[in-house]
């Protein structure tokens, strides 16, 4: 089979990449062994520094969590979106791509105004007499949670569904022609079909959310600090370029590592989108 | 609308990749005039209308130069990343105390020249080597009316059960711990060398209580909003807070810190020594009671205390009745201190 | 065919009003009365839309902005695709770490790259153009499009691209009448996600822009840091109602043909 053609095409976007990113990065990046000295002093306080330690465990833990939601959430969603009627396919659609258009920023200011003290959710709630005193919605990760989320859903939705949409229904369908039920065609044919999208998905959500910079810090009340703050904390204010560029290194680090195990584990095709 | 587009399409190639097409637009800029652009740079908002209008006009007229203005945020980490490429765009950048100790211990800053610089317009506690006060704001302490009866006391703000609800901190080291020691009782004139460790410890006494703000603006809504009943913010947006009709937002200067906010050039900037010229020119005490009365930002210069009309002088920091129940920040201390201080800071909060 | 459920349909529309909540606050808060961002109070006023319409800032800000997004987003859609296709064929292990270097760039905190872009434009004269925030917007795109391609690959069969091959097609026809029309719907979000991380980027666009560039980003973060200024509500609102008008238009285009 002639492939050869094919093995020109990423070579546009690897230029891109080289030339406008990985150049100024790598050149970023030595700062991580020589500010302010040269050697391997930052890395150390990967493992000496309590505090550095505290923000990547608060960050890996938000990102699971809102990885995970985002993922089981938005299966459900896409789930529907494929099996659901042309024109209820859109609407869904619809109310899954609106929310971009609102600026992270402003969307933050949203869940201030539903999530706060004596804010429309609180308000709501105490109106119902479903509780009696304000529970707190915000300034915690809970809040931080809640937006991140909500920012993650379509990302992880729309690569769903599209895979989704591009596997046979006739399989589904013989499956049931066998005899078997709603949930075991589910489970035995459509999901295990479906979880390259997962895979997919899973990866842009998580890497996406550890970047996470405005929500934490719009909803996190100074009490949730993820990795992306702490290092723009180190750049912009404390003139710490070795630790911030260090924990930038580690960061892909840990991603390569990350993505390695992944493929080894559910095979490299599928991560790669081949067959 | 379209003219502006023009010239937002021309941008594509500021001397840059096509900088052989786009240097025939630009070629007027590239002559210099006799006296060089000063290019001040501010945080944006309102800030850019009031220096506008406070400055620019007087500095054209007394030197033929042009002052311009930039908003883009001066931040330390973006004066770093200029200076050490030798791709200085700014002259005078609207810093701080915190700023000077990053900067000029790394050696970023040219050093301000007080033969230009006339140092006897200045409150000399705040004319230091690498910066000079360029107007003066406090952190001060406010409270939402229909919950504190009466002016409470600055021990007040760590005693909850007197006064319940939430308190507010900037997520800054700078002026809080300061605040937090004058709470638990250290004399205003006796808080440097400052406790840390004990001011901390006062903190963490209400910890489940605070919350923090990042902008000046967050700090209003807060405070606004119910969201807490008594906070520490800038003077500036407690005097905005309580001009806002049916506000309930109260606030006074006791206890407060007096800070400057400081011009600090950039090593290498462009403008050279022109910008000592634009310092020199804002000196002007009338020109400094026009920001207060647009920002509430207070007069560099003492002289300008006389100039300060009857109805401003409850809120110009540096007015001498204001001034005595203060602290005055030292710079000395957080030139030494700053960086570990503002990460203990924070790792308590995050804690 | 039968669909799925009703509790899980139902979990399905509840997801989807959480994603529309913001969008109910939103919409009274751009019609605030108020100076800053709030609920309407005593009234309901026009006020930030008008000035949104009448202010030259923000007129500019947002031709600037949707400049740069429309083609950073191009950019990114095309080399993003050629990439993702380019790799599936490929399917070895340079594929794999073609595609893992392809993250990289939302790997990276923004910050950290900003930094190594300003000491690069620097010396390259990009800095406060609208061709660096571009190229910026366009690399940093990428991994959208590529993730999001690959994963709409991943349900394409193979052997309909090789059965185009072995008919004659060579490698751009078979992609443009086999492959492309397949990947539209993943193109699509590709390019949506690319567009909308240009409009919606802030740090790049704060730390190498100066008096000249002022994307729509940049004018919000302005308002917000200052006074909470309740424009970007009146700039988010008219966003999602031309969206949602030219996303009901194409479903009633499509409903059209459909009855036809």
């Amino acid at each position: 089979m002639n492939s050869g053609a094919y093995r020109w095409f990423p070579i546009p976007a690897l230029l891109l990449l080289v030339l406008a990113y990985l150049v100024p990065l790598s050149q970023v990046l030595m700062i991580s062994v020589t500010d302010p000295e040269l050697g391997l002093g930052n890395y150390a306080l990967l493992v000496t520094s309590p505090s550095i330690a505290r923000v990547l465990a608060t960050t890996a833990r938000i990102c699971v969590i809102t990885a995970t939601a985002a993922l089981v959430l938005g299966y459900v969603v896409a789930y529907c979106m494929t099996q659901a009627r042309p024109a209820v396919r859109r609407l869904m659609l619809v109310g899954v791509l609106l929310p971009l258009w609102v600026s992270v920023l402003a969307r933050s200011f949203a869940w201030v105004t539903l999530l706060r003290r004596e804010g429309v959710v609180n308000s709501v709630l105490m109106g119902a007499g479903l509780i009696q005193s304000p529970l707190p919605l915000m300034w915690n990760e809970f809040g931080v949670s809640v937006g991140m989320i909500h920012t993650m859903l379509p990302y992880a939705i729309l690569p769903m569904a599209s895979h989704m949409r591009g596997l046979d229904p006739a399989l589904m369908a013989a499956a049931r022609g066998m005899g078997a039920s709603r949930a075991q065609a589910f489970r035995r044919v459509f999901l295990p079909l479906s979880l390259p999208g997962v895979i997919g998905a899973g990866v842009l959500v998580l890497i996406f959310s550890l970047g996470f910079y405005v929500t934490p810090v719009l909803l996190g009340g100074g009490r949730v600090r993820m990795v992306a703050e702490y290092i723009s904390l180190q750049i912009q204010e404390l003139l710490q370029w070795g630790t911030g560029t260090m924990l930038a290194t580690a960061l892909i680090a840990a991603i390569g590592l990350l993505l390695f195990l992944l493929s080894r584990a559910v095979g490299l095709r599928a991560l790669s989108g081949a067959r | 609308m379209t003219q502006e587009f023009g010239d937002d399409l021309r941008l594509l190639g500021r001397r840059g990749l096509l900088g052989g097409v786009a240097a025939a637009s630009f070629a007027p800029s590239l002559v210099r005039a006799a006296v060089p652009e000063v290019v001040m740079c501010n945080w944006g908002g309102d800030a850019m209308k009031a220096f506008n209008d406070a400055f620019v006009g007087p500095y054209a007229t007394s030197t033929g130069g042009k002052l311009v203005l930039d908003g883009s945020g001066p931040t330390n980490g973006k004066i770093r990343a200029m200076v050490e490429a030798k791709n200085v765009s700014w002259d005078l950048c609207d810093s701080g105390v915190t700023g000077l100790a990053e900067l000029a211990t790394r050696n970023l800053l040219a050093p301000i020249d007080y033969t230009v610089v006339d140092k006897s317009k200045v409150e000399p506690a705040f004319a230091y080597e690498y910066g000079v006060c360029n107007y003066m704001f406090s952190s001060v302490m406010a409270w939402d009316t229909t919950r504190v009866k009466g002016t409470p006391t600055m021990a007040d703000f760590f005693d909850l059960k007197k006064i319940p609800g939430k308190r507010m901190i900037r997520k800054d080291s700078q002026a809080m711990i300061e605040m937090a020691l004058v709470a638990d009782g250290v004399p205003i004139d006796k808080l440097y060398p400052m406790d840390v460790d004990r001011a901390i410890a006062k903190f963490q006494t209400i910890k489940d209580s605070i919350l923090t703000w990042d902008t000046g603006a967050q700090s209003q809504s807060l405070l606004r909003d119910g969201e807490v009943s008594m906070g520490w913010l800038w003077h500036t947006r407690a005097t905005l807070l309580k001009r806002e009709p049916n506000s309930k937002i109260d606030w006074n200067f006791t206890g407060g810190v007096l800070q400057p906010g400081l011009w600090v050039v950039p090593k290498g900037n462009p403008a050279g020594k022109q910008a000592m010229m634009a310092i020199a020119s804002m000196q002007d005490p009338a020109n400094q009671v026009k920001l207060l009365s647009a920002l509430g930002n207070g007069p560099a210069n003492p002289k300008a205390a006389p100039l300060v009309p009857e109805d401003l002088r409850s809120i110009d920091p540096g007015y001498p009745s204001n001034a005595a129940v203060q602290s005055l920040i030292n710079a000395d201390w957080y030139h030494d201190n700053h960086g570990k201080t503002f990460k203990r800071f924070l790792d308590f909060l995050s804690a | 065919m039968e669909g799925p459920g009703r509790g899980i349909r139902g979990t399905a529309w509840t997801v989807i009003l959480f994603l529309l909540l913001p969008l109910a606050v939103v919409l009274p808060v751009s019609l605030t009365d108020q100076p800053y961002l709030s609920l309407p109070l005593h009234t309901l006023s026009l006020q930030y839309y008008a000035n949104l319409l009448h202010s030259a800032d923000w007129q500019s800000s947002i031709l600037q902005s949707l400049l740069v997004a429309c083609v950073s987003a191009g950019i990114a859609v095309i080399l993003g695709t050629l990439c993702a296709i380019g790799c599936w064929r490929m399917g070895d292990h340079w594929a794999k770490a073609i595609q893992a270097l392809m993250l990289i760039p939302i790997v990276v905190p923004t910050i950290v790259y900003a930094l190594g872009l300003y000491r690069f434009y620097a010396q390259l004269g990009l800095l406060d153009t609208l061709l660096g925030i571009i190229l910026a917007h366009a690399v940093t795109a990428i991994p959208y499009v590529v993730v999001i391609v690959s994963t709409g690959l991943s349900g394409v069969d193979a052997r309909l691209e090789q059965a185009a091959r072995s008919l004659g097609a060579g490698p751009i026809v078979a992609m443009r009448r086999v492959l492309l029309p397949l990947l539209r719907p993943a193109m699509l979000s590709g390019g949506l996600f690319a567009f909308v991380h240009s409009w919606d980027e802030l740090v790049i666009v704060l730390f190498i822009a100066g008096r000249r560039v002022f994307t729509l980003p940049r004018r919000m973060w302005d308002g917000i840091n200052d006074k909470l200024d309740p424009t970007l509500a009146a700039v988010a609102v008219l966003l999602v109602i031309l969206s949602a008008a030219l996303l009901f238009l194409d479903l009633w285009l499509r409903a059209r043909r459909e009855q036809t």
